[in-house]
């Protein structure tokens, strides 16, 4: 596998997309390729972070509250 | 209510649903409106869902088929950005022609340096089809998931995810270059946009 087939290959990776011969393969290539691990790392980290702050965020309590005396009242049909 | 397990597991990905539609819709008011209609045809066709299987993707599935069909026509649309712009290039592929960078590991400077409020404006940026499909990535699903519950192709789903974190790599990158992130001003811009 050469670099270019690394780099192509490292959403899937990091996503875990990958079948097993081929998660290998970007594996070896990593500890072998130092431009590529860095290349990694980064995308590794501004993945993590990306996702860290986009689930962060809870429903607000008033939405919640709202939510459950509409389900009562139209799904169950008032209570 | 409170002892059916079907409705507390349904409650229990509130947060999620509704975080994924605020940044859909961009608007309180319409994201509360879509987990609300979401939730109702959630418990209207609850004989649908087999238990056992995934419930959070069984209700994105929902709120995606929600947005789609009624919400997305009505909701403002501020300009996005042009994501063809976005060439193929990483930040890297030309961090490492600029020769020895600032601090030992400037990808971990960079990174942590980022606000949240600048990771939900590039988001928010991003246009819909694209911000979709990386909404669905960030709540954790499977790309053959987020296939089916767009009703596209793998492939595709893929391909726009890569341009769209592309995308947000490069703004976000923006941003933490003009707050002065040593690690940033190190680090080459990527090209395009």
């Amino acid at each position: 596998m050469d670099c270019d087939d690394c780099l192509e290959r490292l959403y899937p990776y990091l996503d875990r997309e990958l079948a097993a011969g081929e998660l290998e393969q970007v594996r070896r290539h990593l500890d072998d390729c130092h431009g590529c691990d860095r290349t990694y790392l980064l995308e590794r980290l501004f993945l993590e972070r990306v996702k860290g702050s986009a689930t962060a965020d809870v429903a607000p309590p008033a939405v919640r509250e709202r939510l459950i005396l509409r389900l009562r009242h139209d799904v169950h049909g008032g209570s | 209510m409170g002892s059916d397990p079907f409705e507390t597991e349904a409650l229990s990905y509130l947060d999620a649903l509704y975080r994924t539609a605020l940044r859909m819709t961009r608007s309180e008011a319409d994201a509360e409106d879509v987990v609300q209609d979401t939730y109702i045809r959630a418990f209207r066709f609850r004989d649908q869902f087999t238990p056992g299987t995934n419930m959070k993707a069984w209700l994105f599935r929902i709120l995606t088929n929600t947005f789609i069909n009624t919400y997305r026509r009505r909701t403002a649309q501020p300009p996005t950005a042009d994501v063809d712009e976005i060439e193929e290039t990483t930040l890297h592929s030309r961090m490492a022609n600029a020769g020895a960078a600032a601090a030992p590991e400037p990808e971990r400077e960079l990174v942590d340096g980022i606000l949240d409020s600048e990771i939900t404006a590039a988001l928010e940026e991003l246009p819909e089809r694209f911000r979709t499909v990386v909404l669905l990535d960030v709540e954790g699903f499977h790309y053959k998931e987020i296939a089916e519950m767009l009703g596209i192709p793998i492939g595709t789903v893929m391909s726009r995810l890569h341009r769209g974190r592309k995308f947000l790599q490069k703004r976000l990158y923006d941003v933490a270059r003009e707050r002065g992130i040593a690690a940033a001003r190190a680090m080459p811009r990527p090209e395009g946009a």
